[in-house]
């Protein structure tokens, strides 16, 4: 009698590049490649799937950030470059995720400070970076093509491309050849539908990570939960179109009611739980980009992911 | 392999007696076959229906009770590895560990902690569910004397008791016998004393192995000491161990593949050396006894969330009837807020009104369970609906006013509701947090105007 756990699968979970070294034509210390993974998460036998990256999101003005990260991390806040270097250097990231939120102020047109921004980044820290842009769709595509040619040759990830608005996205995309992020709220079927949107204009499948929309957990986590697993299956069964690797981006979780009203003395300790229990239970889902705000969140995880790692000698999924 | 229920039918007694609490036999036989009910209700089986029956009817994982009383909880009766497929039934039992060694205020305090902490969120008190006592000491006077300070507080909470030597057990079971608690944990060397002590006192008990086969083989072995009521410890040395072996026993149990595997997993956070990484995984990956040490507020309110979350089943969002709600002793002139009857948004727009102090009306319109920004999305919340609850619940006789206030996410209807009901409307806020200095300020001139 054996105990094996056999699934059957038949697909396998696409890879995407993220970062290009000076050996691919950037300027990145290191390049990720996530996806490849071919069973339930977690449950490869080493080496063949890394543990999902690590991001940590920080944005070029911080009115727009919660109280609790500013207060956390101090004036750094206030220089995205200083800012994405002690993510890397201190806080130990994988990933640096740039929010452009400068792009929110009424009637932003300074789309060349967008590219200066970007540049400091690209030299302070040699992560691969995610950039969000505007979600403006007056100057979307402006923006777009300014990052898209700020950070040529460094296969950035865009985001975030939803169904309504991802042609900007997508067109600096394939101009510069950078990855971008599929967004759909919340159900497998517009995930799938956006993925051939975007492939029908020319975005190759290892250039799309899907973000299948993460509500806070306590708000919407329940529906995110399931989907992630229910992309995933889909993948493994065969469906191309979902094959591919996905990004858990609870935006609101520190502006949601228990963190943002909890006593003072407890509010790190609650906003790190909050980031964390939703971060780690998403990559059990699936998702292979966690990403956080509080700086504390990161080791945490990273600590965790390896210990999950660690399969006894015996087991073997299939 | 399931049975159909006439199938069934034939292998009962036929009379009809009604001591399974079923009218006839064939009602039984139909809740055998829907795995509703459990073979041993009827006292009349023979030995051959029992066994051909014991296979193919009970639920592919029992239903284990812990604890008696107000705070006894269920685990088991799962039956699916993906919630999407249908849903989670059983939220795990989280206890807080104690050892035996920490000072009995202390263990006092963790224990009246477990008694009285209550988080409220959607509508539901969440709570921890247990206390788990180690034989840290080594010594059964010291185990015994610790158990007996967590029941000197009168919480009547379950306790797990946590030592493989059967003279503490049974020193701390002269304490705690007669309250169901979870034993743990039976092993190859134990196990025919643990039995003993589990069938002296009807406890459910854990069996621990940290091998597949070990597991099967020990099952096999309480089972065949008469104890029915297992829990599974695969003993995980790391977080790794724990997710590949706590799925391989869901699936395996599930499609009945090891009967063996047909009991609730037990999982000790502190084992795998992760506190809170062993409480996220546990939650979503199948544990249903939680073990771990008391946790700060941060940790504790995201463990209950996140259990919450994943019991919940997506297909039901836990919706609000529609209807007229009050806060406070709202007058004619007092203010009407309406919004859906998705709980979530009910109770933190409610919670928000409390502390605004201002009496009001909470008109509640049947979105089927969507939130504000989902409902304006999917065309569920619209005008029509809004008008017709207004008649439904005749509003209009309880304020003389005409003046709606609508989310500030339901705002791209405002007009079309304007028109449909004849009523003034006002765009409220988006955060439900604002509401207050809403009403205090903007409610208020508009109310004197
Ligand atoms: C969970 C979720 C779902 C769940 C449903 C949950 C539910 N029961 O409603 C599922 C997965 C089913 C779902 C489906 C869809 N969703 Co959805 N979903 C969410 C998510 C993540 C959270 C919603 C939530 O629970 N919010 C919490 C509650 C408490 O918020 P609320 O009801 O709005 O209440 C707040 C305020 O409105 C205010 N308030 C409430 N009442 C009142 C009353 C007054 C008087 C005032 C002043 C204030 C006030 O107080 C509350 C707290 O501040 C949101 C994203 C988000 N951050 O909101 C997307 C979101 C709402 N969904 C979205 C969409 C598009 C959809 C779909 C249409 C997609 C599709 N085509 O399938 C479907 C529609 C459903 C359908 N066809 O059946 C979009 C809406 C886009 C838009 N701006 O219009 C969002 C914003 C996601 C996104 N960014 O794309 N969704
Ligand atoms: S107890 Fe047994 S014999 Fe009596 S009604 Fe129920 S099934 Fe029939």
């Amino acid at each position: 009698m054996t105990y094996d756990l056999a699934f059957g699968w038949t697909g396998t979970i696409g890879t995407v590049t993220l970062g290009a070294t000076k050996a691919d034509g950037g300027s990145r210390k290191v390049s990720w490649q996530i996806g490849g993974g071919t069973t339930l998460p977690f449950m490869e036998p080493p080496p063949s799937s890394p543990s999902p990256l690590i991001a940590f999101e920080i944005c070029d003005n911080p009115d727009y950030w919660s109280p609790i990260i500013r207060n956390y991390c101090g004036d750094i806040v206030s220089s995205p470059a200083e800012w994405a270097k002690a993510a890397e250097q201190s806080y130990g990231a994988d990933i640096v995720r740039l929010y452009l939120t400068s792009t929110k102020a009424r009637n932003f047109s300074d789309i060349a400070s967008v590219g200066k921004t970007l540049e400091a980044v690209l030299g302070a820290t040699g992560l691969p970076l995610i950039i969000e842009g505007s979600n403006e769709p007056k100057i979307d595509s402006e923006v777009f093509l300014k990052c898209g040619e700020a950070g040529q040759g460094e296969k950035l990830l865009l985001g975030t491309a939803e169904a309504g608005r991802y042609r900007s996205i997508a067109a600096a995309a394939l101009a510069y050849n950078h990855a971008i992020i599929a967004q759909s709220p919340i159900d497998i079927n517009l995930a799938k539908q956006l993925n051939i949107l975007l492939r029908e204009i020319g975005v190759q499948r290892d250039h799309i990570v899907i973000d299948p929309y993460t509500g806070s957990l306590g708000y919407g986590f329940e529906y995110s939960y399931s989907a992630m697993e229910r992309i995933r299956f889909s993948a493994l069964k065969g469906d191309a179109d979902l094959a591919m690797p996905m990004i858990c981006s609870p935006a609101d979780t520190l502006t949601i009611k228990e963190v943002r009203e909890a006593d003072a003395k407890d509010i790190d300790d609650v906003a790190i739980a909050w980031e964390f229990y939703t971060g780690l239970a998403a990559a059990a889902a699936g998702a292979e980009i966690i990403c956080v705000r509080h700086p504390k969140t990161i080791g945490m995880l990273r600590a965790a992911f390896a210990d999950m790692k660690k399969l006894p000698a015996a087991a073997e999924v299939r | 392999m399931a049975l159909k229920a006439l199938d069934i039918y034939k292998l009962l007694p036929k009379k009809n007696c009604k001591e399974c609490g079923d009218p006839t036999c064939l009602t039984f036989a139909m809740k055998l076959a829907g795995g509703k009910a459990d073979v041993d209700l009827c006292p009349y089986l023979d030995d051959n229906a029992k066994s051909v029956l014991g296979a193919s009817t009970r639920p592919p994982i029992r239903l284990v009770k812990v604890g008696v009383g107000e705070r006894n909880f269920k685990v088991g009766e799962e039956t699916v590895l993906y919630r999407h497929e249908k849903t989670f039934y059983h939220p795990p039992g989280i206890v807080f560990k104690v050892d035996d060694t920490q000072p009995d205020e202390e263990i006092a305090a963790i224990t009246r902690r477990v008694r009285d902490d209550t988080l409220t969120r959607v509508g539901s008190e969440l709570r921890f569910n247990g206390i788990a006592i180690e034989n840290t000491s080594g010594s059964a006077e010291r185990f015994a004397h610790a158990v007996s300070v967590v029941e000197q507080q009168q919480a009547h909470l379950p306790p797990v008791l946590i030592t493989t030597d059967p003279a503490a057990l049974s020193a701390a079971l002269v304490h705690c016998g007669s309250y169901r608690p979870l034993l743990h944990a039976a092993t190859s060397g134990n196990f025919k004393e643990m039995c003993s002590l589990a069938k002296l006192h009807g406890c459910p008990l854990v069996v621990r192995a940290d091998t597949a086969e070990g597991l099967v083989r020990l099952v096999k072995d309480c089972t065949a000491e008469g104890i029915q009521d297992l829990v599974l410890d695969s003993a995980p040395e790391n977080l790794g161990a724990f997710l590949v072996r706590s799925t391989q026993v869901r699936q395996l149990a599930i499609t009945r593949a090891v009967p063996e595997f047909g009991y609730p997993v037990y999982l000790d956070c502190e084992k795998t050396g992760f506190q809170d990484a062993g409480l996220v995984l546990g939650i979503s990956k199948y544990a249903s006894v939680i073990v771990t040490r008391p946790l700060t507020p941060g940790p504790a309110k995201a463990a209950l969330t996140l259990r919450q979350n994943i019991y919940t089943d997506p297909q039901k969002p836990i919706q609000m009837t529609p209807g007229l709600y009050r806060v406070g002793t709202p007058d004619k002139n007092a203010p009407v807020l309406m919004t859906v009857n998705f709980s979530l948004t009910f109770f933190t727009l409610q919670g928000y009104l409390e502390t605004s102090r201002v009496p009001c009306f909470m008109l509640i319109v049947d979105t089927e369970g969507l939130s504000v920004l989902t409902a304006v999305a999917a065309g569920k919340l619209n005008e029509g609906l809004v008008r017709d609850t207004l008649k439904k619940f005749s509003v209009e006789n309880e304020v003389t006013h005409r003046k709606l206030i609508i989310p500030g996410y339901a705002a791209p209807i405002s007009g079309r509701v304007e028109e449909a009901t004849g009523w003034k409307v006002l765009v409220g806020p988006r955060d439900a947090a604002e509401i207050g200095d809403y009403l205090h300020e903007t409610w208020k001139k508009e109310a004197g105007a």
